[in-house]
């Protein structure tokens, strides 16, 4: 619990999460930088096969969150230790975040991580896009963490426990929207 | 800290709700995508899988 004992604690939760947001912007960058790297792979596939196959990942991912496939996620299962929290708070929460920002360090537990790296690796895009995608990864994790933070109520981390599904199956079919809008057949927006 | 009002309480508990960001950048994705704004449609799609991992903070 990052914001443990909660938002009455006297330490500057304000610079707890600025340092966690840095280090989850951080990590989203390495793995997308690493995407970028192995991206190179699927540059000889044609363009078309390419945004086909990344529509094709995106439905699947939305069909799993909806129950309609059973797709078990390739996820490194285990827990951040908590004494990285406890040994010194700045550092700690700093690698705190950067090792959530990669998305391989601990669970990932929806789909549309896999998504973004599937489609990261086949869309093939210049070095900038890529890191920028990666940084909104790490700043779409933060948000909810800023969110908690700035409601100042001791009911939200329920309120969001309460909501997963919805936010899981939302965003799964969001993003094959948007990819479907992106790529339609005839766009050739891969290059 | 100050004890907050109650309309105050309800109005930072409606925008601080976990489904508004999931609406807005949904609604950043797809007009990114229909405006041909391919990096801002990326950039919105790995923000809506960070924030697909929100219960895991």
């Amino acid at each position: 619990m990052l914001f443990s004992p909660g938002w009455r604690a006297p330490v500057r939760q304000g610079e707890v999460l600025a340092v966690f947001t840095l280090g989850l912007l951080l990590g989203g960058v390495l793995s997308a930088a690493v995407a970028w790297l192995l991206s190179g792979l699927a540059a000889p596939l044609p363009s078309s096969a390419r945004a086909m196959a990344i529509v094709v990942v995106a439905a699947l991912g939305a069909a799993r969150e909806f129950g309609l496939v059973r797709i078990p996620l390739p996820q490194n299962a285990r827990q951040i230790p908590q004494d990285v929290l406890q040994i010194r708070l700045r550092r700690g929460t700093l690698q705190f975040g950067f090792e959530l920002g990669t998305g391989v360090r601990t669970y990932v537990s929806a789909s549309s991580p896999y998504v973004l790296a599937l489609g990261l690796l086949l869309s093939h895009q210049g070095p900038a896009a890529s890191l920028l995608v990666g940084a909104a990864f790490g700043a779409g994790r933060a948000l909810s963490a800023a969110l908690t933070y700035l409601a100042r109520d001791p009911a939200r981390d329920a309120a969001v426990s309460l909501r997963m599904p919805w936010i899981k199956s939302a965003t799964a079919l969001s993003t094959l929207a948007a990819l479907a809008l992106l790529l339609a057949p005839g766009t050739d927006r891969l290059g | 800290m100050p004890q907050l009002t109650a309309p105050a309480g309800r109005l930072r508990r409606g925008l601080t709700e976990p489904l508004l960001p999931v609406a807005a950048l949904t609604l950043l994705a797809v007009t990114a995508a229909a405006l041909d704004a391919a990096v801002l449609c990326w950039a919105a799609v790995g923000a809506l899988a960070g924030y697909a991992l929100s219960g895991s903070v």
